[in-house]
């Protein structure tokens, strides 16, 4: 009986910058399973977001082959075409556009998909009620608090059942209790859908909510081990 | 939410960029319908003007560069009237001179005897008689213009005539035009023994059998002169072909400066803008869904602008064809034609002026795109 393909799979990854001044990851080699819960940790510049990057497609590796389930991924198309349809991607910085409402930020990551505008409609509606921001789906995101904008973010990787959501320092721009909600977030929709969830964080407490930390140091994977969940929670008893 | 909700936002979030571009684009446009329109609308109206007055063909001097430079002498008229087929044979003596001393006016001198006077729809008084050398028939537009009446006089070509008949026309041509006696005109104009044109009144019935042999007749009999119906005889006038020519060649000079203009702008936008562009690659955009959605800002940019500039450029053929210096010769002439042009023009204009920006904004990697925040 044939094997299941790694969901993600690195083999050798080498990715420079500036004509090879810059080296932002040296041959890593690693793979993530289907329903796996990872965290990437490291310092600032270690290479995290670049591997990130990289197994969504949004990068090209320098030399090495990256995979997804089981499939070298040949040109711009075929990965947007992965990303419209099987990885939701959160980032730190939120990315959303500005001059569109909350609501039509999730619909705008199912224009590529088939369906009609109410039905796009409907369903961004219900994506921002699981988040818990009905009241708020017809403001801009400029009229939104930090926690919000994240909150509709991940509605947005949600839109399109994704196997694999993968984040971006998805705390790093929130206050604590921001963060605690987003990570409760994530983790709830891990156990609930059975996703893959893929966090790059340089923070103990955020990765705390994986249950393998892979930690890279100056492109170079030093560690890769299984942590025992709820290690080193956020703590909110910090505030207020 | 629809494809155009994006490019439309992204507009109305730049909306002094956004409304100077397509300002830009608009008088691009409006150029283009005015010069265009107003050349081929004097070339109409030169060409229904001389048809009006009821003739089938008209002989005049071949290649002539400008129809009032025209020369053909009188005498030739015994040998075309004497060609079967030929009813009747009128010369015409035309010149643009100024009436009053205010606006311009085409003056136009006709024989006493010409067959065309009789054609004429007279609304007041009468034409000039033998008696009457000075005597004018006016078309109804100008006597109005000039507030005149049965009885005044007008200075035209420097010489004061009565206005002894009021004529009513359809074409913008004759209803500022001045009808005079023939040999009185030349006199003034130094240009005894010549005219302009004739008009040639075929007999009847006319069939277009009878119209080629006739035709073929006269330019026998009217060696070295051109033989050609009302229509043609404008189109082969080598003004209206420069005037067709600095037309279309300034047209699209001002179009090529829409492009750009546009180019500019889109440049501008997608600079802005490539952090969002990052986006979209990152929520499994394609690039050439992107490049489309570019595109489609250009297109809108370019659209209304071109509704805006045909507008501009009507209004603007309209302003000029009322000029006092038109003379009657220019018209607001908006033709399928040229609206088919303006269209093309406009639907090209958006699109390639946004396409390098397009694709400068889609070359990038995704992840370099959202570097750029």
């Amino acid at each position: 009986m044939a094997s299941m393909p790694h969901l993600l799979e690195l083999k050798e990854v080498r990715r420079e910058f500036d004509g090879g001044r810059i080296v932002a990851l040296q041959g890593v080699s690693l793979t993530i399973e289907a329903g796996e819960t990872v965290a990437i940790l490291g310092p600032s510049g270690s290479g995290k977001s670049t591997l990130l990057n990289l197994v969504s497609g949004l990068d090209q590796p320098s030399s090495g082959d990256v995979r997804f389930d089981g499939k070298r991924i040949e040109g711009r198309n075929a990965w947007a075409d992965i990303r419209a349809t099987r990885i939701g991607i959160i980032f730190q910085n939120f990315c959303l556009i500005p001059t569109l409402s909350a609501e039509e930020n999730v619909e705008l990551a199912m224009m590529t998909q088939r369906g009609g505008a109410i039905q796009r409609r409907k369903r961004a509606l219900a994506l921002l009620q699981h988040v818990g921001l009905t009241a708020r789906a017809e403001l801009r995101p400029s009229e939104l608090s930090g926690g919000e904008r994240q909150r509709v973010a991940i509605a947005r990787a949600l839109c399109n059942n994704p196997d694999i959501l993968i984040a971006d320092e998805p705390t790093g721009s929130l206050d604590r209790k921001g963060s605690v909600a987003i990570m409760e977030m994530l983790r709830e929709l891990h156990d609930r859908t059975g996703a893959t969830l893929l966090v790059v964080t340089h923070d103990p407490s955020v990765a705390s909510y994986c249950d393998r930390h892979i930690e890279i140091v100056d492109g170079r994977i030093t560690r890769d081990r299984a942590q025992r969940r709820g290690d080193a929670r956020l703590a909110t008893t910090s505030i207020g | 939410m629809h494809l155009a909700t994006l490019p439309i936002r992204n507009l109305a979030g730049q909306p002094i960029r956004s409304a100077l571009t397509i300002l830009g684009v608009a008088v691009a446009i409006a150029g283009f319908i005015a010069l265009t329109g107003l050349t081929e609308g004097a070339q109409h109206s030169f060409a229904s003007g001389i048809d009006e007055p009821g003739g089938d063909l008209v002989a005049t001097q071949r290649n002539g560069y400008s129809l009032l430079s025209n020369s053909i002498p009188q005498s030739l008229e015994k040998e075309l009237s004497a060609v079967d087929g030929v009813d009747a044979v009128s010369g015409v003596l035309l010149n643009i001179t100024t009436a009053d001393d205010e606006a311009n006016v085409v003056i136009s001198g006709w024989p006493p005897d010409s067959f065309m006077w009789p054609n004429l729809h007279l609304v007041a008084g009468h034409v000039p008689g033998a008696s009457e050398p000075w005597g004018a028939v006016l078309g109804e537009t100008i006597v109005e213009a000039f507030g005149k009446k049965l009885g005044d006089t007008i200075e035209l070509q420097f010489q004061p005539y009565t206005i002894v008949g009021i004529a009513a026309f359809d074409t913008v041509l004759n209803q500022n035009i001045a009808i005079v006696p023939l040999a009185g005109l030349q006199e003034l104009l130094g240009r005894e023994g010549n005219v302009t044109l004739f008009q040639v009144r075929l007999k009847r019935p006319l069939d277009p059998d009878k119209v080629t042999a006739v035709r073929a007749r006269l330019a026998t009999a009217a060696d070295n002169f051109a033989v050609t119906t009302t229509s043609e005889f404008s189109g082969n006038l080598r003004f209206f072909r420069l005037m067709q020519a600095i037309a279309s060649t300034v047209s699209v000079i001002v179009l090529a400066t829409a492009v750009l203009g546009i180019a500019n702008t889109m440049l501008m936008a997608v600079n802005e803008r490539i952090f969002e562009l990052g986006i979209l690659a990152s929520i499994g955009w394609r690039p050439s869904r992107i490049l489309g959605l570019i595109l489609v800002e250009g297109l809108a940019i370019s659209a209304i602008g071109g509704i805006l500039g045909v507008g501009l450029g009507l209004l603007a053929m309209i302003v000029a064809s009322s000029s006092r210096l038109s003379a009657g010769l220019l018209e607001p002439y908006m033709t399928s034609g040229l609206g088919l042009q303006a269209l093309i023009a406009v639907f090209l204009a958006g699109p390639l002026g946004a396409l390098y920006p397009a694709w400068r904004g889609t070359r990038l990697l995704p992840a370099e795109a959202l570097r750029r925040n």
